[in-house]
């Protein structure tokens, strides 16, 4: 941790659809930056230094940063990306809040900008040429390239999702209605939020059930879309905050932990892991992030959370890893009514990844959300106050776990100084 | 084609330029050789497991790195033919000739004898509707082996004693 306090003062997002036809990719990179600096009544000078993160094989658009520079606002300014496949945007709020606490001499007001138009390219082909190095090397063992492709092609993106529902529900009894209960929360606070992309307000659990499966246990209506979108956040010190927001949101705990993949592992992958919703890396960026922050008890301490869940059975298994529900509990908290926006500790009230995914956007959504409900600027507000919240991401080779703690006040000092 | 009913906003259609970027012409490096006992024993019907020397893991299909550890194990251990169900799902694939979609199941086995799961395919005949997290099976072997991992045909369901014990207290 760096010696400065460093605190988000504002956020800004520009509206999510499955098709943004009437922009390219720096313009609406641009919407969102100006969102963000109009909420925080600055303009561009303001800003010392620029993290920008996406996953350009997504849309087949090579090292965006360098030529929208302009539109991010980076022109003369220190910029860099950082690419960490679904958890950019916690890598990139993660960058963001070392750039300022460390300290560097004229650096102390950064503008984190992450963003996905993946309606340009294929995120399909993006994402087979993770798995292509493992079918490459099985074709090479002498498994023949079709049976590789059927096997290991029910073990993308949704497939490793639908490894983890299976083990959780083998784990801890919930039903496919549980799983439908999750998404149709979601929808329906996305419909509350103005810039989110299913907006879905009549949304039943019916509805759900009766739409086919895509991979066992999940069905059509559960799964996440593909949206174009773009966030931006912007950091400070904590002397400057409150030129800013009257309620800045600090940051008092960051952690990014990887583990090994839990499935894939013939080429020394991994398959280190059993149980693939066991997710050894959450505990631990847990661990890591409520001791810098302080929070022994984070079922108690924290608020109001926002995960990274595209699927709904990630939902209940994040909540559960980071501590906040006891294990194998969280669907029967959805089903008494405590994750709720006027419940007792709401989740993913800005509709989670679950309504909207731009994937390199997705994560720093989720920490921008967070610090929205702390200074009370929401889009879906919750009716009681937020004193402290988390912002959780999750990527890379579906082994990288992000986590951002924040709270409206500094982190208590500890150490004398 | 089920269709969901949510908000939506048309956006103006702008002028678009297509490009190619071949991200699947990648070519990608593997050293086979160490892999080589591996595959002799699979030749001779015969599976092998690579063990840690440090923390006793036993990977299957062998790991060249213990990520744990973070060393090279070199210590080849034999398995059993038998193993457990560790996760599943079903893989829906288009029929070319009827142009129906098929379920068949895909299963990650742990071996007994082992610490690590390997992809597999189980017994086409089998609906995955009927699987569950540790069901026992068995590895079910090509007549002709050729050492690779194409000897392994499918793995086969057998019979699982826990559930007849089940049975017995009813």
């Amino acid at each position: 941790m760096g010696d400065r306090q460093v605190a988000v003062v504002s956020a800004g997002f520009c509206e999510h659809a499955s098709k943004r036809s009437d922009v390219n990719m720096a313009e609406l990179v641009n919407e969102a930056v100006h969102n963000c600096l109009n909420n925080a009544n600055c303009d561009i000078d303001a800003v010392d230094a620029i993290v920008a993160g996406n996953m350009p094989a997504f849309e087949g658009a090579n090292l965006p940063e360098l030529w929208m520079t302009d539109w991010l606002g980076a022109r003369n300014k220190p910029l860099m990306r950082v690419t960490t496949g679904g958890s950019t945007g916690g890598s990139v709020a993660i960058a963001g809040y070392y750039n300022v606490a460390a300290g560097l001499p004229g650096i102390e007001t950064v503008l984190t900008v992450a963003f996905e138009q993946q309606s340009c390219g294929n995120t399909s082909v993006g994402l087979s040429s993770v798995a292509l190095g493992e079918i490459s090397i099985v074709n090479a063992l002498g498994l023949p390239a079709e049976s590789a492709m059927r096997i290991f092609g029910a073990g993308a993106a949704i497939g490793i999702a639908s490894y983890q529902a299976i083990n959780y529900m083998n784990r801890s009894g919930c039903t496919e209605e549980d799983l439908a209960r999750v998404v149709v929360q979601n929808r329906r606070n996305a419909a509350k939020n103005w810039w989110t992309h299913l907006k879905m307000p009549d949304y039943t659990i019916e509805q759900v059930m009766a739409t086919p499966y895509i991979s066992y246990p999940l069905r059509f209506g559960m799964v996440t879309p593909a949206s174009d979108g773009a966030c931006a956040m912007l950091y400070t010190t904590e002397e400057k905050a409150k030129d800013f927001a009257d309620i800045p949101a600090y940051v008092n705990g960051v952690a990014s932990v990887s583990h090994e993949t839990a499935i894939l592992g013939v080429g020394g992958a991994g398959a280190g892991q059993l149980d693939p919703c066991e997710q050894v890396g959450a505990v631990e960026s847990a661990k890591l992030a409520y001791a810098q922050a302080g929070i022994s008890f984070p079922e108690k301490e924290i608020d109001f959370a926002e995960v990274y869940s595209p699927f709904p059975n990630q939902e209940l298994m994040w909540l559960e890893r980071l501590g906040l529900f006891e294990e194998n509990t969280a669907h029967l908290r959805y089903r008494d009514g405590t994750t709720a926006p006027n419940g007792e500790l709401p989740v993913n009230c800005s509709g989670g990844v679950n309504s909207t995914n731009a994937i390199g956007a997705s994560a720093l959504e989720r920490v921008a959300e967070a610090a929205l409900q702390i200074m009370g600027k929401a889009g879906n507000q919750v009716p009681k106050t937020v004193h402290s919240a988390i912002g959780h991401g999750w990527g890379g080779c579906i082994n990288l776990v992000t986590l951002t703690v924040l709270s409206d006040q500094p982190r208590r000092k500890w150490r004398a100084h | 084609m089920v269709r969901l009913e949510y908000i939506k906003k048309e956006y103006e259609k702008t002028r678009q330029m297509p490009g190619k970027w071949y991200l699947t012409s990648c070519r990608y490096k593997f050293n086979i050789t160490r892999f080589q006992p591996f595959l002799s024993a699979l030749k001779e019907k015969r599976l092998i497991g690579l063990k840690c020397r440090s923390c006793n893991t036993v990977s299957f299909p062998p790991k060249l790195v213990c990520g744990k550890c973070l060393t090279r194990p070199d210590q080849w251990v034999s398995l059993r033919e038998t193993g457990i169900v560790a996760t599943f799902t079903a893989n829906y694939m288009k029929d070319e000739t009827t142009g129906e979609a098929n379920a068949f199941p895909v299963i990650a086995v742990r071996q007994d004898g082992a610490d690590t799961t390997y992809l597999t395919q189980l017994n086409p005949k089998v609906k995955f509707e009927d699987v569950y997290v540790g069901m026992p099976v068995k590895i079910k072997w090509k007549d002709n082996t050729e050492g690779n991992l194409n000897d392994i045909d499918y793995y086969d369901c057998i019979d699982d004693p826990t559930q007849k014990m089940d049975s017995l207290t009813k």
